[in-house]
C-alpha cells in the first residue's frame, strides 16, 4: 500500500522538548503549580523550568511512590502539582498513590508519563509502557489524555492546568520528535474529541502518535473513493461517548488505532461504549498481549502495524475492497 | 473554639484517654469486631495530640493554619473518630453506626469523604508520611508555621515509601513535620522483629538525618513534651518520636496479645474491658 501524501512531508518536533517548553511558558504565567520529578529532570525536559523557578521544582530522587504521595499533600494543601516523570513508573510504580493519595483525596495532581508506549522502543519493555491507560482509566475519576503531537501537547497541559476539578489528570507523552500536524488554533477541550476528517464510509478512530496515521490513511482511502471520518479522541476519559456514538449511527465500519496493549486501552473503551448501541464491524490496531522487541520507535511501531500502511490495508480490508 | 479551647493536661488528660479507649470499644462494639490492639497502643499519642498541643478549629476544619494530623496506621481508626467527637468535629452518635450499614459514615479506615477534620484519607499503609511530607513543603512555601503530625505503626515502616519519604524529609530540611512510630512490637503475623527485624530504630532515624526521641507512648507528660509544636524557623530538622507502646493497652487481656490485633470481641469480653477502662454502665 502506498500513501498519498509522505510523512516527510511534514516536520517534526520533539515531545520532551514541547513539554519542558509549554512548563516554562505556564511558569511565566501561573505562579499556583510546582513540578516534581523523581530524578528526570533533565530526561524530561524541565531544566529550564526548574533554571526559572527553582522554588517550584522539586527533585525527590528515584522514588516515585514518594513523589506522588508528596505530591498529594501538597494539592492537599491548595498547591497545583505537576508530576514529569516517564510513563513505566508515573502509572505502574506509583499507581496505588495515584489511585489513593491522589484520587481517593480527591485532589487535582497532574501526573505526565513521557516515553510512553514504544516512544522509547530501544528502552525494552521496562521502559516501553504498553498498559498505563488500562491502568489509568480504571482508577475512579482519573482523567486520561493522550495528545498526539508537539502542538496538541501544549495545548493538552494548557488545558489541564486550568481545568477546574478536584480529580488527578494522567497525561500521556511521547518522548523524541514526533510529525506535526495539529491546527495550533485547535481549541484542546477535555472529553470533546476532534473530527480532523469528515465521511461516511468508514470511521478511524485513534490518539496519541497514531492520530497522524490515521489522517495518513485516511487521506490514501480517498484516492480510492473511500471518504473516512477520523476522530483524535485525545481523552480516553471522560471519553466522547456521543462522537462515537454518531460515528456508529453514519459510518459502517470503525477502526481504532492506539500505540498501547490492546487490552484495557482506547480500542477496549471504544468497545465499552459502543457495547449498548447499534454498531458496524469494528476493527482494533494496537498491541497484542506481547512483550515488544525492542527497536527505533518509529521503525518498531511500523513493525507491529502501527503505521498508516496497515491502517489503509485493513481498511479495504474491513470494507471489502481488497 | 481554637482560641478558647483550654488543652488538658493532668489527670483530665489521663481521664481523656480512658474515654478515648471507652468510644473506641463501643464502636467495636457496635461492628462486632475491630482492631482493637491497634487503637489502645496508640490512644495516648492520639488524646495528647488532639487535647494538648495541636492548634485546631473543629468550627472550621480546612482552616490553613490548622496543624495537620495523618493517621497513617488508618487500622487505628476509631481513635481518632473519639478525639474527633470529644473535640467537636463530628457527632458523638456515630459511634453507634460504626461500620454497621451501607453508607456508615465511621469505617475501618479514616476518610475525608465522610469525616470532618480528617487532613487525608489514609489505610493502605506506607502513605502517611509522604503525604506529610507534601504538606509540610507546602507550608514552607506559603510561609505557614503548622506543624504536621504524622502516626505511624512499627509494622509499617516495613513499607519501602515510608523511608523514601523520610530521605526526602531531611533534604527539604522539613522543620514542621513530625513523625512517630507507635512501636507496640505487634504486627497482624507476630512479633515485628520476628516477621520482619526492624534493626536499631533510633539509630535508621538520626542515620536518615531525623531528629529522633525515644518515649514511653503511654507516659502522657512525657508524649506532651515531645509532641510539643515547634514553630520558629530555628527547628530545620524533621522530628521523629518512638512511642515504645503496648498493644492493646489498658485492657488486661488484650495487652500484647497478637490476636487481638483485630478480632471479635463477645459480649462478656465487651463487659469486662469496659469495666477495666471504667466505664458506666
Amino acid at each position: 500500500m502506498t500513501l498519498a501524501r509522505d510523512r516527510a512531508a511534514l516536520p517534526m518536533k520533539s515531545i520532551r522538548q514541547q513539554y519542558g517548553e509549554t512548563l516554562l511558558s505556564l511558569g511565566a504565567q501561573r505562579d499556583d503549580f510546582v513540578v516534581l520529578t523523581a530524578d528526570l529532570m533533565y530526561a524530561t525536559g524541565i531544566e529550564t523550568f526548574g533554571a526559572a523557578y527553582p522554588g517550584r521544582l522539586f527533585n525527590l530522587g528515584i522514588a516515585e511512590q514518594n513523589m506522588t504521595g508528596v505530591a498529594a499533600g501538597l494539592a492537599l494543601s491548595g498547591k497545583l502539582p505537576v508530576i514529569s516523570g516517564y510513563a513505566a513508573f508515573t502509572a505502574l510504580r506509583a499507581v496505588e498513590q495515584a489511585k489513593l493519595d491522589a484520587a481517593y483525596n480527591g485532589v487535582k495532581v497532574i501526573l505526565t508519563g513521557q516515553s510512553a508506549g514504544l516512544s522509547y522502543g530501544v528502552g525494552g519493555p521496562t521502559h516501553q509502557s504498553l498498559e498505563d491507560v488500562a491502568i489509568m482509566r480504571s482508577i475512579p475519576g482519573m482523567i486520561v489524555l493522550v495528545p498526539s503531537d508537539a502542538v496538541e501537547v501544549d495545548a493538552c497541559l494548557r488545558a489541564a492546568l486550568h481545568h477546574p476539578v478536584a480529580v488527578p489528570i494522567y497525561i500521556r507523552l511521547g518522548r523524541g520528535p514526533e510529525w506535526t500536524f495539529n491546527d495550533p488554533g485547535q481549541p484542546f477541550e477535555i472529553g470533546k474529541a476532534v473530527r480532523l476528517r469528515d465521511g461516511c464510509d468508514l470511521t478511524l478512530v485513534a490518539n496519541g502518535s497514531m492520530v497522524v496515521e490515521a489522517v495518513l490513511a485516511a487521506d490514501a482511502l480517498r484516492d480510492s473513493g473511500i471518504a473516512a471520518r477520523v476522530l483524535n479522541l485525545h481523552t480516553v476519559k471522560p471519553l466522547d461517548v456521543a462522537a462515537l456514538q454518531q460515528a456508529a449511527r453514519q459510518t459502517p465500519a470503525m477502526i481504532v488505532v492506539e500505540e498501547h496493549s490492546v487490552i484495557g486501552g482506547l480500542g477496549a473503551a471504544v468497545l465499552e461504549a459502543l457495547a449498548e448501541v447499534p454498531h458496524g464491524p469494528i476493527r482494533r490496531i494496537g498491541i497484542a498481549d506481547i512483550f515488544p522487541p525492542i527497536g527505533p520507535s518509529h521503525d518498531l511501531r511500523a513493525s507491529l502495524g502501527l503505521c498508516a500502511e496497515n491502517i489503509l490495508a485493513q481498511a479495504l480490508d474491513l470494507l471489502g475492497r481488497t | 473554639m481554637a482560641l478558647t479551647f483550654q488543652p488538658l493536661s493532668g489527670e483530665a488528660l489521663v481521664d481523656m484517654a480512658r474515654l478515648n479507649r471507652i468510644d473506641t470499644a463501643r464502636m467495636f462494639m457496635a461492628a462486632g469486631n475491630g482492631h482493637f490492639g491497634s487503637c489502645f497502643s496508640c490512644a495516648d499519642i492520639v488524646t495528647v495530640l488532639y487535647f494538648a498541643t495541636m492548634r485546631l478549629n473543629p468550627s472550621k476544619p480546612d482552616w490553613s493554619d490548622r496543624d495537620r494530623f495523618l493517621l497513617s496506621k488508618g487500622h487505628a481508626a476509631p481513635t481518632l473518630y473519639s478525639a474527633l467527637i470529644r473535640r467537636g468535629f463530628i457527632p458523638e452518635d456515630w459511634i453507634a453506626e460504626y461500620e454497621t450499614h451501607v453508607g456508615s459514615r465511621l469505617m475501618t479506615h479514616p476518610s475525608r469523604r465522610y469525616q470532618a477534620g480528617v487532613d487525608a484519607s489514609l489505610g493502605s499503609l506506607g502513605h502517611g508520611l509522604s503525604i506529610g511530607v507534601g504538606m509540610a513543603l507546602a507550608a514552607r512555601l506559603d510561609d505557614r508555621d503548622y506543624q504536621t503530625y504524622v502516626l505511624m505503626g512499627d509494622g509499617e515502616i516495613h513499607e519501602g515509601s515510608v523511608w523514601e519519604a523520610a530521605m526526602s524529609a531531611a533534604k527539604f530540611g522539613l522543620g514542621t513535620l513530625v513523625g512517630i512510630v507507635d512501636n507496640n512490637g505487634l504486627c497482624v503475623d507476630g512479633r515485628t522483629d520476628e516477621v520482619m527485624p526492624l534493626g536499631a530504630l533510633v539509630d535508621k532515624w538520626q542515620s536518615f538525618g531525623w531528629e529522633v526521641s525515644r518515649v514511653d507512648g503511654h507516659d502522657l507528660g512525657a508524649l506532651q513534651q515531645v509532641l510539643a509544636p515547634r514553630r520558629g524557623k530555628g527547628q530545620t530538622r524533621p522530628r521523629m518520636v518512638i512511642a515504645d507502646t503496648v498493644k492493646g493497652k489498658g485492657v488486661s487481656f488484650m495487652e500484647d496479645v497478637r490476636s487481638w490485633h483485630s478480632d471479635a470481641i463477645s459480649e462478656a469480653q465487651f463487659a469486662l474491658a469496659l469495666a477495666e477502662l471504667g466505664a458506666v454502665p
